[in-house]
């Protein structure tokens, strides 16, 4: 509730500061990059496995969406197609999994998402390389979601389902057997818990969301190209998901808040202040920085847990 | 011309290698894999391209006052910040040193002179050297000798020096190391700091072969899979596995199709991962 | 399926363009006149970006000092994108949303571009002179959409086979940088080499951040290439002609607009002596032979930003000069329809910079498709001919 609460002031801030349609848009991109986050969640926060990786799912949800939006399949059919572009994302990062542990885990989903990435830029035909991709606006039936309005209705309610679906997951049995791994490797194959296969169940729903917030992201922004999905991407989703708290599954939903509006705050406060207006182009850099190494020395838990 | 290409494999190999040094250097003594390699060295470039530009230092004292400079970044950054990353999962010092990377690529961001153009370290000399059929340019002849000189003294250090022992003595069991007298938290520093320096000076040599700029430290992504190849825990396994990507990629973009260049370092990291777990480095060794 | 959306739009943005003239123009009072800009100034172009914005701000303060076009004093705000489409759009939408914006002048980089553009043409914003070198910045003809800048694929084209024609080049190879960039010189590679009865003898690409070209060069010359099209930025382009000459390579070699700067030849020294390069407006040069206009206008840089200007603070600031040319001749009563028909009829003649002159038509947004050759010569850019057709 009080979460709520917070996250209803921040938008009547951002509204009253850049208008409703702004503040719509931001509300968009926000539940996107949260659904996302939210993947990343259930791999690092539940499995315990860090992937380097996951802008990877959200390229091919992405491409996936705007591939075949553009070969004339309705928006909201071709989206469980992104999210199965995810899943399959995934299943594949996490199959290195079973022979390694740790870190050298996380350094082969890297190496996956620079593989995506090359793929994508050869993959010509299908993706047009580097000249990108242009995606039409996501039609539901026969209404075009044009608007911001329209977008962030979307993004909120894919991400309200994504988030009662995760809670789901979490209390389930494999929820359990995720922490039993993440907790204790040994303890948890010692009660026969196949952990090769809950870690790939995490990766491959964690993927699926990825996918899917891929295939929204390609709506919001109309155009695709392959460097636009690069490690940067990934890092930022990592980034998101710390900020936010890990454990927890509304963290990501903070750290997207963090992540998509901060640099918006940030730039607003530089056309108020004209003397910041040219100068410090890397203030957002070096904030980012900052509440990332603050947050890791004082408050591990992330930024809710930090304010309750 | 096979014997062209190769040099050039061998010279980009070699900064890979340093990197990747730097990257060892740090996980031996911390457990930690450090995300902030590329902008150190980065950072390790500008210094000296101040100290040359702006202060009107000559290069042979600029380049190792750059190095200096860094080491005692890496040991401040330990003692404000890593030192807290002690006892945590690896994760904790991923984040860290992630996070004092953005700051770092900040903050020199900010600077105008440094984004408006790039750089370059004058070196004395600019003709190549010819050896045989195969020409040299200064600059890579410099980063070769440099990284020979380099693997060398740190060999010395290791072997023969008492820092360099008791860095090794944490490194294989802290426990033991601080029962014979080795303080922990001060090799945690050392680590740091010359891992800084490390990177740092791979930066300085780079400076003159790509010319500095905020983004050169890219190739700390290419330098990463070279120290995985080697096992991440052996200094010959990261030299050994930097000069394997270098001379790889170099053939591939000689001879196999456009675009495999760029992802050679991974497609071998994930091959040696796959194959031996542990590394090329360890894979000989017993358990 | 696009081509009608594209239709579609073109006739909504033509039919809201009478109704908003009617309202007050966003953006415009009587004291001023508000524009936007989307640079990148923190992310991996950002060693283009700030020329870019110090050109365009530098041209606007100058008119504002001799008392605005029409009495109005010229704004500008200017939004980093650190080349991250996310951020751009957000930037657009809260630019837009405020109401209180002209046009956009001059946004830079391809993703943030195509992702800004619809958004901005949608809301009936002029889109003007984007640094972007995507056909979709002119083509398919849009009437809030104008471009400047010279695209590769027509520049390209016109200089390869005036080479050829020239040194009689067999074999002519390209090496490319792995994105849109790289994508547009090869179209005009190959389009000029098909006239010529040709194709490509080798192509191979690197990708930006690439520190070694030694194998790119030898693929090159075992295809015994007589002339090397170089689709590389400032440091690639340095990076490969010494590679070449330092093998004993001594090929001709041709870089597009992206390396024609002036640090191509700071930091390739001897090396780059010789290499042919198009411009699509000059290299501001101090010296002796400088025109006493442009002289003053270096100076004048210096002192506002204690740097020395190079082509794409050139570009900037002519970016802000056409805007300002087009203002003033749609006159003191500003909308943006007025503003959009006096832009379709704007002739520009060369100036102090030595632009080509730019010409937009009611057909043609594209205000230039030609650029020149140019050589190093004794460790400096030289003309060596005129805007080639």
């Amino acid at each position: 509730m009080i979460q709520l609460a917070a996250l209803a002031a921040l938008f009547a801030l951002a509204a009253l500061f850049g208008g409703v349609a702004n503040a719509l848009a931001q509300a968009a991109f926000v539940a996107t990059f949260a659904l996302a986050g939210l993947g990343l969640v259930l791999i690092v926060g539940q499995s315990g496995q860090l992937s380097l990786g996951h802008g990877a799912t959200m390229a091919l949800g992405a491409y996936a969406q705007g591939v075949l939006v553009a070969a004339g399949i309705h928006g909201a059919l071709a989206l469980p197609v992104a999210a199965l572009a995810g899943t399959l994302a995934g299943i594949v990062a996490s199959i290195p999994g079973r022979r390694l542990g740790g870190l050298f885990f996380a350094m082969s989903t890297l190496a996956l998402a620079l593989v995506v990435e090359e793929g994508l830029l050869r993959l010509v035909p299908l993706t047009g390389g580097a000249a990108g991709l242009v995606v039409p606006p996501l039609a539901v039936v026969d209404w075009r979601l044009h608007s911001p309005a329209a977008q962030a209705a979307v993004s909120l309610g894919l991400l309200g389902g994504a988030v009662w679906m995760a809670r789901r997951l979490r209390d389930s049995r494999l929820g359990r057997a995720w922490r039993a791994g993440r907790d204790d490797e040994s303890a948890a194959a010692a009660v026969g818990i196949d952990l090769g296969h809950v870690r790939m169940l995490a990766f491959a729903c964690g993927g699926a969301l990825g996918g899917l917030a891929g295939g929204l992201y390609a709506h919001w922004l109309g155009f695709l190209s392959p460097e636009q999905f690069g490690l940067p991407l990934s890092f930022e989703l990592l980034m998101l998901v710390f900020i936010g708290g890990v454990r927890s599954l509304s963290g990501a939903l903070w750290g997207a808040v963090v992540i998509v509006s901060l640099p918006q705050a940030i730039a607003a406060i530089r056309q108020a202040v004209p003397w910041l207006e040219f100068g410090a182009a890397g203030l957002e850099l070096t904030i980012f920085g900052l509440i990332v190494v603050a947050l890791v020395m004082w408050r591990p838990a992330g930024l809710w847990q930090a304010a309750r | 011309m096979l014997a062209q290409v190769l040099v050039g494999g061998l010279a980009a190999g070699c900064v890979y290698g340093l990197v990747a040094l730097s990257f060892v250097l740090i996980y031996k003594a911390t457990r930690s894999v450090s995300f902030m390699q590329g902008e150190l060295l980065m950072l390790g470039a500008f210094s000296a391209v101040v100290l040359v530009e702006a202060l009107g230092w000559p290069l042979w004292a600029a380049a190792p006052a750059a190095v200096g400079l860094l080491f005692g970044l890496g040991l401040a950054l330990e003692r404000a910040v890593l030192r807290r990353a002690i006892g945590q999962t690896h994760l904790t010092p991923v984040l860290m040193t992630f996070g004092l990377g953005l700051m770092i690529r900040g903050a020199v961001t900010g600077v105008p002179q440094a984004t408006h153009r790039m750089h370059r370290l004058q070196l004395p000399w600019e003709q190549p050297i010819a050896l045989g059929p195969v020409q040299l340019a200064p600059e890579h002849l410099l980063v070769i000798l440099a990284t020979v000189a380099a693997c060398g003294a740190l060999a010395l250090f290791f072997r023969h020096s008492r820092a360099g022992l008791a860095l090794r003595a944490c490194s294989e069991d802290a426990g033991v190391a601080a029962i014979l007298g080795v303080s922990p938290s001060a090799m945690h520093a050392l680590a740091w700091g010359m891992g800084a320096a490390l990177a740092a000076f791979a930066g300085v040599l780079l400076a003159p072969v790509t010319f500095v700029e905020p983004g050169m430290g890219v190739v700390a992504l290419k330098a990463f899979p070279a120290a995985v190849i080697g096992g991440l825990a052996s200094l010959p396994g990261a030299v050994l596995g930097g000069l394997f990507v270098g001379l790889s990629e170099a053939l591939a973009g000689r001879y196999l199709p456009d675009g495999v260049k760029d992802l050679t370092a991974y497609a071998l990291m994930l091959g040696v991962l796959l194959l031996f777990p542990r590394g090329l480095g360890e894979a000989g060794r017993p358990r | 399926m696009l081509t009608t959306i594209l239709r579609m739009g073109l006739v909504l943005a033509c039919a809201l363009l009478p109704a908003m003239a009617d309202a007050a123009t966003p953006g415009v009072d009587e004291q001023s006149i508000r524009v936007a800009t989307i640079q990148d100034l923190s992310g991996p172009i950002a060693i283009l970006g700030a020329p870019i914005r110090d050109g365009i701000v530098m041209r606007l303060d100058e008119e504002n000092e001799r008392g605005g076009v029409h009495g109005r004093q010229l704004k500008i705000a200017v939004e980093d994108s650190g080349y991250d489409p996310k951020k751009a759009v957000l930037a657009a939408r809260r630019l837009l949303a405020g109401g209180d914006v002209f046009a956009f002048l001059g946004n830079l980089g391809t993703p943030v571009v195509m992702a800004t553009m619809p958004l901005i043409v949608g809301a009936g914003r002029p889109h003007l002179f984007p640094f972007s070198p995507h056909q979709a910045t002119y083509l398919p003809l849009h009437p809030l959409k104008f471009q400047i800048f010279a695209p590769y694929r027509d520049y390209m084209n016109a200089a390869v086979r005036h080479l050829v024609a020239e040194n009689g080049y067999g074999r002519v190879c390209l090496l490319y940088q792995d994105d849109d960039y790289g994508l547009e010189v090869g179209r005009g590679v190959e389009a000029g080499l098909r006239q010529l009865g040709t194709t490509l003898a080798e192509r191979t690409g690197y990708k930006r951040g690439a520190t070694d070209f030694s194998s790119q060069i030898a693929r090159l010359r075992a295809a015994q290439c007589e002339l090397v099209v170089l689709a590389t930025v400032v440091r690639e382009t340095v990076a490969a002609v010494r590679e070449a000459r330092k093998i004993g390579w001594g090929v001709d070699m041709l870089v597009t607009a992206s390396g024609y700067s002036a640090q191509t030849h700071e930091l390739g020294g001897e090396a780059v002596e010789g290499l042919y390069g198009v411009s699509v407006l000059p290299h501001p040069y101090a010296g002796k032979d400088t025109s006493r206009r442009l002289g003053e206008w270096i100076e004048s840089y210096r002192t506002r930003y204690d740097a020395d200007p190079n082509v794409w603070s050139a570009m900037g600031y002519q970016v802000a000069d056409i805007f300002i040319q087009a203002l003033r001749a749609a006159g003191p009563d500003l909308d943006t329809q007025g503003f959009v028909a006096a832009l379709e009829r704007l002739e520009t003649s060369r100036d102090f910079l030595a632009g080509p002159g730019y010409r937009f038509s009611a057909d043609d947004h594209l205000g230039n498709r030609r650029g020149r050759m140019a050589r190093i010569v004794d460790g400096r850019w030289r003309l060596i001919t005129d805007y080639l057709d």
